[in-house]
């Protein structure tokens, strides 16, 4: 028998050199020579005999074991690799199987339980008590380990090289998901064997309490409610533990998965190009356009121009007429109607120059009105025209060149 | 709605940019920033005015684009091209094409072996050198918001997902992949203006300066029967 004592003062004082080792003892065995190099570098003033002692110390404690078939090449002790990786927080992922099994371990012992109470066998039923608590604080104790591992592969998912390939970065959250937290949702669905367990535990737990009351003491009650409120506890974290993996792990998976579609998509777009061209990126691809839609009646310029308008807008202070105060003299005029135009031309008829007699009728008119009502005047079919010469000509605002023209009369007249 | 235009201080930059179908990311901070801020204002305007603004949760803004029908649009094709094969390539070599496609970045000199590789594929697209590659394509993916460059890498922006969509689409169209294996002819997509357009449509003032000279033609020849 190893005094416990040595084995702890051994692995406190050789922490700095175990912790490294467990890193290297997760990912495998290790052989002798291997071991030695691995200290060597550790302890670069030692001697290889300094080494071959300790080495020799660690594995009289048990602490190193030789793996079966393999004299030369040692690993932890399976123990003292748990209770380092509880140390370290490092934590493995256990198996769903293993909560089932504890499950059905917990109805046997409520069975047993219920088996001691009827034959009024307080010693037993104390013990087996206290069994049952046991088991129900190790699957707590799971449920902990795989929480605080789960959070482990989550963590090791986001913070590998994003240039490795997404499947293999995301391996362990797939194998993760299909090996743990699907089983898992199976097992702690509403009618799944977590539950149902828990149910039958409880049910033998509460009828106790309720016996006890009718027939007298066998046990203390206290020890029985400590029991039911951590059967309870126990369903609880089971739950609160598969929402966290659900939360930490699904993001992930539903990101390898997109991933594949993405790179399928992708295949199969090039797939189809090859075979039939360009014009083969399928129908159902959301349509990419680089032009936007305008449903707006007007052309596109105009609605650019409409929206800087906007842009730059500035409201005016509105000035309304006082109602005792006069209309100025010159108020503005309204506009002149086309037929209005007309008939003053024609009774003006015959015009040298049509040009000069717009300006002479409208002197303050601005020029795109006098142009308007120069291109519609001359236009028109009522008059008989004659082209003059190229000129120029002085509105108030501008100075217009063209050829103008002379309205010598109806032109049905002539006719 | 009641639309306060001193609070879109920046509408006709937005316009502007949007209207050129330029994808607004966090990449132009001011432009975004009050895009989001103002989102309902900004889209009631532009509605009202004709034009759908997409906001998309994953942190950018566009125009809806206009259908024309069984007009190809060169570009859009040869940009979802190109992103296919930076897929492929990218996985092809085992790297994460959704690491570079959201928010990764590519550098020039990766360019080479991917024009090597793909040829038959870009010269589908009219691309044959590493030039055209960049003129055709790189340019146009920062010029419309999707990627960014600095010094010889190119960055990729989040509207990029707009092409990991079609990728999405694609792998989700059943009748793609059955098409693929028979001879019927693939549906065309539904893709808008040669890239040789203007950005800005010209066809209705082009259609009124037609009405113009029609109009003038039509008085000459009233004139010359006059003369006659």
């Amino acid at each position: 028998m190893i005094d416990p004592k040595r084995v702890l003062r051994a692995l406190a004082e050789h922490w700095t050199l175990l912790e490294p080792l467990c890193e290297r003892f997760d990912a495998g065995t290790l052989s002798l020579i291997e071991l030695r190099s691995q200290l060597g570098v550790q302890l670069p003033d030692s001697t290889p005999a300094d080494v071959t002692a300790l080495l020799d110390q660690w594995i009289r404690l048990d602490i190193l074991v030789p793996v079966a078939k393999s004299p030369n090449r040692f690993e932890l002790n399976a123990q003292i690799h748990d209770f380092l990786a509880y140390l370290r927080r490092e934590h493995r992922l256990g198996l769903c199987l293993e909560i089932e099994a504890y499950l059905r371990h917990l109805e046997r012992l409520a069975g047993y339980i219920q088996d001691a109470f009827e034959i009024r066998d307080g010693q037993d039923l104390a013990r087996q008590l206290r069994l049952l608590d046991m088991r129900v604080r190790d699957v707590l104790k799971k449920l902990g380990n795989d929480e605080q591992a789960l959070v482990g592969v989550a963590d090791r998912a986001k913070t590998s090289d994003r240039q490795i390939p997404l499947r293999q970065r995301y391996a362990e959250v797939l194998a993760t998901w299909d090996e743990y937290v699907e089983p898992m949702i199976q097992l702690v669905a509403a009618d799944g064997a977590f539950e149902q367990g828990v149910r039958r535990v409880e049910q033998v737990l509460l009828k106790l309490l309720g016996e006890q009351q009718r027939l007298g003491q066998l046990v203390d009650d206290d020890l029985l409610l400590r029991t039911h409120a951590r059967i309870l506890e126990m369903q609880t974290t089971a739950q609160l533990t598969l929402r966290r993996a659900r939360e930490l792990l699904l993001p992930l998976r539903e990101e390898a998965r997109r991933h594949n579609a993405v790179t399928r998509g992708a295949a199969l777009a090039l797939s189809a190009i090859r075979k039939r061209g360009l014009d083969a990126v399928p129908q159902a691809s959301l349509p990419l356009f680089t032009r936007p839609q305008s449903t707006f009646l007007g052309s596109a310029s105009q609605v650019e121009a409409y929206v800087y308008a906007l842009a730059r807008f500035e409201p005016k202070p509105a000035q309304f007429p006082r109602a005792s105060g006069k209309r100025k003299a010159d108020a503005p005029r309204a506009p002149r109607t086309v037929r209005e135009m007309l008939e003053r031309c024609e009774q003006a008829l015959p015009l040298p120059d049509l040009m000069l007699w717009l300006l002479e009728q409208e002197p303050e008119g601005a020029t795109d009105e006098l142009l308007y009502w120069f291109s519609r005047l001359s236009r028109d079919a009522r008059f008989q025209r004659e082209r003059l010469e190229r000129r120029d000509y002085l509105t108030r605002e501008h100075c217009v060149s063209l050829s103008s023209f002379a309205l010598v009369g109806h032109a049905n007249a002539q006719a | 709605m009641n639309l306060d235009l001193s609070e879109l201080s920046l509408l006709a930059p937005i316009f502007r940019e949007l209207f050129k179908g330029y994808h607004v990311s966090r990449r132009d901070p001011e432009l975004y920033t009050q895009l989001s801020n103002l989102q309902d204002p900004y889209r009631a305007l532009f509605r009202a005015l004709g034009f759908e603004l997409v906001c998309d949760t994953r942190g950018f803004y566009y125009f809806v684009p206009e259908q024309m029908g069984a007009q190809v649009n060169k570009t859009a094709q040869r940009l979802a091209l190109f992103t296919f094969i930076l897929v492929e390539h990218l996985a092809d070599q085992g790297r994460d094409p959704l690491a570079v496609l959201d928010g990764g970045s590519l550098g020039r000199d990766e360019l080479p072996p991917l024009l090597d590789k793909y040829r038959d594929l870009f010269l589908q697209a009219e691309v044959t050198s590493q030039d055209e590659l960049e003129e055709k394509i790189l340019r146009r993916l920062t010029q419309l918001g999707f990627a960014a460059e600095d010094n010889g890498v190119y960055r990729f922006l989040p509207p990029m997902h707009r092409f990991l969509d079609v990728c999405l689409a694609v792998q989700q169209d059943r009748d793609l992949a059955a098409t693929l294996h028979s001879d019927l002819p693939l549906p065309t997509p539904p893709l808008a203006v040669e890239d040789e357009d203007p950005v800005v449509s010209l066809e209705n003032v082009l259609a009124e300066e037609e009405d113009e000279e029609a109009a003038l033609a039509r008085a000459i020849a009233e004139e010359k029967e006059l003369e006659a």
